[in-house]
């Protein structure tokens, strides 16, 4: 079944520590659930993390995002990450 | 009642110094703890007819057997599921004296978790992943791969939900470390900390901070069961196993259970915990401490509205109200925890309970018939009461 690459966010969190190959510190995790009923996990992507780290993100549950398919570099691995439809906090 | 927990006991425990880094093999550790835990039930190595550990232990029970110069060994098992796991063992050597197959079995947990191969950094995915590890690919690829991380997940929606305060998790800490701190055994002894000293921690993975996680430690532990007609002629007083049981419930996942409708709670330590009630016939009101698995402070909370010592969502102020402390209705982890004393997975927190219950603990509970004692959150688990016999 095609999915429409909506839903929202249930939860999240920061990674801060320890460092993980492939990431730059701090970066967001969000569990989203999709219109269509599925739940995925994915990284927050063009998300400003002055408003989300040290305590201040708990308004991004609930807020609705979009899929944001990310290629590694040589193009042969898609991850399905997340982008916020209203950047504004 | 349930003849096979009522009829069996603990008879002996034993445990190696808690540390960062032992400086000995983890089959040291293992052989150093059973010997202490023979030596405390009175019996001689020699006897012991079963072996019982749980899985990412590295001392497999050919290893000990050999190193301890056993003979006969008529039951052994490795129970699943890492921290989970840590109840089952006892659970496994009561079935197994219950039903005859053994008499005096050693259940045991020794690791250099710190030294050697830490637990709390990332999980390195297997290199040929089947197809029931395919669940690796749905988190790990997103950084979402450390204990801390998978844990903060849950513990984020459960602040959504309920009202939690980053706080409330950091009162945990602060009764555990008040524990350690009067604990010699303790890694953490006379080091106690502040709320404001938690609040001031660095952030692991939001929501979680440096002090709501426990730490990494080299250690070992071990403990016999025997059936409650021998112990009582040993040379402690019998801990009876009152209740022993397993849980694992819909949606089951290892550490990511994210794809059930709510993900705020418990559900197989609610599982658990009606078995246990069950079992003993007691209730939350007659267990006079609790020894809550504790690798990261907000499933303790989880953990209290699971197995009905408050409502859902009501644990918060089941922790500000005073009742976790020492002195409290339901002291937690009077030894220091995981996060205090150390991390041997959950198994030194049923030493303390056997502690308890004997009346011989360091930081003692008055007037103490029943110990409840649970094994890892976040995945199938375990848990037990211990009582007088």
């Amino acid at each position: 079944m095609p999915l429409s690459g909506s839903g929202s966010i249930y939860s999240y969190i920061v990674h801060h520590h320890p460092p993980i190959p492939g990431f730059t510190l701090p970066y967001v995790v969000v569990l989203v659930d999709l219109v269509e009923g599925i739940r995925m996990i994915g990284n927050l992507v063009d998300a400003d993390i002055d408003l989300i780290a040290d305590g201040k993100g708990d308004w991004l549950i609930g807020r609705e995002v979009s899929s944001a398919l990310v290629s590694d570099e040589g193009g042969d691995m898609v991850l399905a990450n997340w982008r916020l439809m209203d950047s504004e906090s | 009642m349930s003849g096979y927990t009522d009829g069996t006991a603990i008879a002996g425990i034993g445990a190696t110094t808690f540390s960062k880094d032992s400086g000995r093999s983890e089959l040291h550790l293992a052989v150093e703890a059973i010997t202490g835990a023979m030596s405390d039930a009175g019996l001689p190595v020699d006897s012991i007819d079963g072996l019982v550990t749980f899985d990412m232990d590295n001392n497999d029970q050919t290893q000990v057997c050999s190193a301890l110069g056993l003979g006969d060994i008529t039951f052994f098992s490795t129970s699943p599921f890492g921290g989970g796991g840590a109840c089952m063992i006892v659970q496994q050597a009561a079935m197994a004296v219950h039903a005859g197959l053994a008499d005096t079995i050693v259940c045991y947990r020794a690791f250099n978790e710190r030294s050697g191969n830490r637990f709390g950094q990332y999980v390195a995915p297997p290199a040929h992943p089947s197809a029931a590890e395919v669940r690796w690919s749905w988190h790990g690829a997103h950084g979402l791969i450390t204990p801390a991380g998978l844990v903060a997940m849950s513990a984020r929606r459960y602040m959504h939900e309920y009202g939690a305060t980053s706080e409330d998790f950091g009162r945990i800490a602060v009764i555990e470390r008040a524990n350690a701190a009067t604990n010699p055994a303790a890694w953490f002894y006379q080091q106690p900390i502040t709320l404001e000293e938690h609040q001031a921690s660095r952030w692991i993975a939001e929501p979680l901070r440096l002090l709501d996680c426990c730490q990494e430690s080299d250690g070992g532990v071990a403990l016999v069961v025997t059936s409650l007609e021998r112990a009582r002629d040993l040379q402690h007083k019998p801990v009876m196993v009152r209740a022993a049981a397993q849980g694992m419930s819909s949606g089951q996942q290892v550490m990511s259970s994210f794809y059930r409708s709510a993900i705020s709670g418990l559900p197989e330590m609610g599982l658990v915990g009606r078995q246990l009630w069950e079992q003993s016939g007691l209730a939350p009101s007659d267990i006079q401490a609790l020894i809550l698995y504790d690798h990261f402070t907000p499933f303790v909370l989880s953990q209290l509205e699971a197995l009905g010592f408050c409502s859902e969502g009501e644990a918060k102020e089941l922790v500000r109200s005073g009742a976790l402390a020492l002195d409290g209705k339901w002291p937690l982890n009077p030894h220091g925890g995981l996060l205090g004393e150390a991390y041997i997975h959950g198994v030194n927190g049923i030493l303390e309970a056997v502690r308890q219950i004997r009346g011989n603990a360091v930081n003692q509970v008055a007037d103490i018939d029943h110990v409840l004692v649970t094994a890892g959150t976040g995945v199938p688990t375990s848990g037990l009461i211990l009582g007088v016999a």
